[in-house]
């Protein structure tokens, strides 16, 4: 098999949502000799790419996303460990996120970290229901790129508000990003995030362009 | 002045039958136990504490905000039979609970392997407790000012709560699994139906939770096989109107009205009012409840003027010809200024009487 067919062929795993084969085509390249950076670029973020671009043109949905998702988490945790080369992969950042407190819903912002996992960012999920002095307690400890607070509830704003008036007080300068289906541009402008998203897709766009 | 609740319930149900016979616009809105909180200050085991507590708490509630309809929130299949399915799976660890918002289910946990499936026990609701007093706080309400309940059902928003993010998955991976655990919530939901019956009665409207109904969660044709298949199905065994709140951000409204026959739409999305007027002619005898007063947008971050502005925008341009209940989208959140909530029927009275003077 020549280089250009095994990218292919592991690029089609990822779209497909085959974590058993991307793995087993991942060892293949490293085996050819094609080097880790190629592999993920020509291969892993190029299905995750394609997989974005088949969501927005409504081929793909959430069920798709996520089976890709699990694919490039494999892929790359296979990749990292197979050439125990960190510097070829480094992390493209560091990202916290969870769901803010008094909200429990995480189906988003899993389909989030399991992307950002796979495109490379180093990512710190608090969970759900997570208090703003725990989103404040973190971020002092790992120093994040970016915070990205979750919520699918209209009654989760007032507690996003609270947030971020909490990291902006205690001076955090990480950019600050806010998802669910309830977001608008009234309502980020209100809780003070730097900019917000409606759904998973669109929160790793934007958070790869606020990095 | 006391409500007149008997206005607003022919208000709402003549609305609703497409009667000409309604003085204004009727208002509709989601207050939660959230909002009941805030304007009783109780907390949520208060109001739970006992049904006369609770309905006299959303009486007070609903009569505050000078709404034309009154719910028992927690009378919703969505975080209470989450509860219910925890309960009766020993699994209560599941279930997180708040001072003044509904007690939650941390998704994935009840339904986490495919073992859970295949062993979940359909909760019995008339052992419930949250259910029992949610069904006699409904008959109060009944009963004392004789608003009629409508029961509120739902099969997809169940199966987040039970299976989370695996049952995303499970449709590419594992469907006939999936299948199984949305034929489980029907049956539980459908023991739901059978206690309002023997508590509450005959309730004159049935309302959907439609979760599934949304192209950023599914194709329109899982999201007919994981829940359109059982609202069919509901409809054949309860011979009441339906009535469809199709939650999400891009809705397959047009494509379920084809497949699924409601008598009202109550969207949460598209906020273009165009598409509302268009919908309305495409669909004169479909109730609109709605359309675009966003809970996010004007009613948040916005003044009083903002709402009437939107208000008057949607009584003008849906409410000719009838057929139309202003509400809007989604739940009222805690933050909501009340007076920005109160300018609603404040702008209905001032718009909203018929006819409908467009100028």
């Amino acid at each position: 098999m020549k280089e250009e067919e095994s990218l292919e062929k592991l690029k089609n795993a990822i779209l497909k949502g085959d974590p058993h084969k991307a793995i087993d085509l991942v060892n293949k390249s490293i085996k050819m000799g094609i080097q880790a950076k190629e592999i993920l670029n020509r291969a892993i973020l190029k299905g995750a790419e394609e997989a974005g671009n088949l969501y927005e043109e409504g081929e793909y949905f959430l069920p798709d996303l996520l089976m890709t998702g699990d694919a490039i988490t494999a892929a790359t945790e296979s990749l990292k460990n197979s050439l125990n080369e960190k510097s070829e992969t480094e992390s493209k950042g560091t990202i916290l996120i969870g769901t803010v407190e008094g909200d429990i819903h995480d189906i988003g912002k899993s389909l989030v970290v399991s992307l950002l996992k796979g495109q490379g960012f180093d990512v710190v999920d608090l969970g759900s229901d997570v208090p703003p002095e725990e989103f404040l307690r973190k971020a002092k400890e790992i120093n994040p790129n970016l915070i990205g607070l979750s919520g699918l509830m209209t009654m989760s704003i007032s507690k996003m508000v609270e947030t971020v008036n909490l990291l902006k007080n205690e001076n955090i300068k990480s950019r600050i990003i806010i998802g669910g289906g309830i977001m608008s541009k009234e309502s980020c402008e209100m809780i003070g995030a730097d900019d917000f998203a409606k759904d998973g897709w669109e929160g790793v766009k934007k958070i790869n362009n606020l990095i | 002045m006391a409500k007149d609740w008997t206005a607003s319930v022919n208000r709402i149900f003549r609305t609703i039958s497409g009667s000409k016979r309604v003085d204004k616009v009727p208002f509709l809105a989601f207050a939660g136990e959230q909002m009941i909180c805030r304007i009783t200050g109780k907390t949520v085991k208060e109001l739970y504490s006992s049904p006369k507590v609770y309905a006299n708490a959303i009486i007070t509630t609903f009569e505050f905000l000078n709404t034309d309809s009154i719910n028992v929130p927690s009378a919703y299949a969505g975080p209470s039979e989450a509860l219910a399915f925890a309960e009766a799976n020993n699994k209560l660890d599941a279930i997180k609970w708040f001072d003044y918002q509904p007690p939650m289910c941390k998704q994935g946990v009840i339904c986490k392997s495919e073992e859970d499936i295949e062993k979940l026990e359909i909760p019995d609701h008339s052992k419930n407790n949250l259910w029992k007093t949610s069904l006699l706080a409904a008959k109060m309400i009944n009963e004392k000012i004789k608003f009629p309940q409508v029961i509120s059902l739902s099969i997809w928003s169940v199966v987040q709560e039970l299976r989370g993010i695996e049952a995303y998955k499970d449709i590419r991976r594992n469907p006939d699994l999936l299948l199984k655990l949305c034929e489980k919530i029907f049956e539980s939901q459908m023991d739901v139906y059978e206690n309002w019956l023997e508590i509450v009665g005959m309730p004159p409207n049935v309302f959907i939770a439609g979760y599934a109904f949304n192209r950023h969660m599914m194709s329109f044709q899982d999201s007919m096989r994981y829940e359109g298949q059982f609202i069919k199905r509901m409809m054949n065994k309860i011979k009441v109107p339906f009535m469809l709140h199709n939650c999400g951000t891009s809705p397959y409204i047009n494509e379920v009205f084809k497949e699924i026959d409601f008598i009202a739409i109550n969207g949460s999305h598209p906020l273009d009012i165009e598409f509302w007027i268009d919908f309305k002619k495409k669909n004169p005898k479909i109730v609109i409840i709605g359309a675009n007063i966003d809970v996010s947008r004007e009613m948040l971050t916005g003044t009083p003027s903002d709402v009437e502005k939107k208000v008057k925008e949607n009584i003008l341009n849906l409410a000719p010809g009838g057929r139309y209940i202003c509400c809007p989208v989604c739940s009222l959140p805690w933050g909501v200024s009340i007076p920005n909530i109160l300018a609603i029927p404040k702008a209905i009275e001032k718009y909203g009487h018929y006819p409908i003077k467009i100028n």
